[in-house]
């Protein structure tokens, strides 16, 4: 609610004051330019890093003193010319995968990324297994053979249905 | 229509086909019964770990690593340290802060173990000033007593470089400049023996580099 009605008041400023930074001096815009391109990376590889003091928040959102210093220095190293990659990469290097939102998949890590698929696959085979072995019982059970009819009730059954033909 | 009673359908036989098949269900069922058992006791031992494990607990990647070199203003005269003129020595780094409980809770251990190994040319301690303001951290060693170098951190990249996410820390860095131990928590009861009696001890001991 709060982050539409903030989305509705930036559309109507930007909509109302879009003209002014013409009047403003074009090195100062690229500046600005470059300024919001290179906040936007940052924030790209924030959200990926996860806050080392407060766990379920990333750096980008989290507002520790831990957390600005790390968006510091990917401000600074992207500044230096690295890519997203190394600077994860360096980030990676120093907490482990402790400090990727999305861990990586590699070692034991697989058995986290896998393991749903495989208990889930399991879980299939014993269902499998466990509806033919009803439906194969179910199936037996008419193939039996009935013991043999006794004179007395087939006499029955044929007058039964002699005296319904008539 | 006749009226002669008719006498009753005899049970049906039990087929003999049931009895084995059912005792071999049995037997395949054990099986499943013991894979069934085995997942969901890891699953409870993923669920210990999850629910009563500390989560803040972060496996470290550094030791063995070389350590990152560092230079920074001294809290003291503000006069430059730099890392890099202490190669060949142990290096012991322990991060702190003035508003660190558990860092109080170390001090004397800190202190101790500094006499102990002082008087070893060898031997090189620093403490890394941790997110703190400048007088506060003064006032603090000006009470607490500090007999070696401590260093600020002013934009938090030495912490960051070693991983710190939380004070204390402590990093020994053996003579050929690579992390050995590191230390998460004061310092107090077996882990301080453990360092004066055995690791710092040995990697002392140890020969430094050859070549550089």
């Amino acid at each position: 609610m709060t982050r539409t009605a903030f989305m509705v008041v930036a559309l109507l400023l930007t909509g109302s004051w879009g003209a002014l930074p013409v009047f403003a001096p074009v090195e100062a815009r690229a500046a600005q330019v470059e300024e919001t391109a290179l906040d936007d990376q940052v924030r790209e590889i924030a959200k990926t890093l996860r806050c080392a003091i407060c766990q379920t928040e990333n750096i980008w959102e989290s507002q520790s003193v831990l957390a600005a210093q790390m968006r510091a220095i990917i401000r600074e190293r992207l500044k230096a010319g690295e890519t997203p990659d190394q600077i994860k990469a360096y980030f990676l290097s120093r907490y482990g995968d402790y400090i990727l939102m999305k861990p990586r998949v590699r070692g034991w890590n697989w058995v986290i990324w896998a393991g749903p698929f495989v208990l889930l696959l399991i879980g299939g085979i014993m269902l499998t297994r466990t509806l033919s072995r009803w439906s194969a019982s179910a199936a037996s059970t008419p193939a039996d053979p009935l013991p043999p009819l006794s004179e007395p009730s087939r006499k029955r059954i044929d007058n039964e249905l002699r005296a319904y033909d008539q | 229509m006749s009226a002669a009673p008719t006498p009753p359908l005899p049970p049906p036989t039990p087929s003999p086909m049931d009895a084995p098949s059912g005792g071999e269900d049995r037997f395949k069922l054990r099986g499943w019964h013991v894979a069934l058992v085995a997942s969901l006791i890891g699953l409870f031992l993923l669920f210990y770990q999850g629910l009563w494990g500390d989560p803040s607990a972060i496996p470290t990647v550094l030791i063995g690593t070389p350590a990152p070199t560092f230079s920074g203003p001294t809290v003291v005269d503000g006069s430059t340290f730099d890392l890099s003129q202490y190669r060949g020595k142990v290096v012991m780094v322990n991060f702190w802060a003035s508003w660190c409980q558990e860092c109080r809770l170390e001090h004397e251990n800190l202190l101790a173990l500094y006499n102990q190994f002082r008087t070893n040319p060898d031997f090189v301690m620093v403490g890394i000033n941790y997110q703190d303001k400048l007088e506060d951290a003064r006032q603090y060693l000006s009470v607490y007593g500090s007999p070696f170098q401590q260093v600020r951190d002013l934009k938090g990249t030495i912490s960051i470089d070693y991983g710190v996410y939380g004070v204390p820390e402590t990093f020994i860095i053996d003579k050929q400049g690579v992390i050995r131990h590191k230390e998460v928590g004061p310092i107090v009861g077996p882990d301080y023996n453990l360092l004066t009696e055995r690791i710092i001890p040995t990697l002392l001991q140890s020969p430094g580099p050859s070549a550089s």
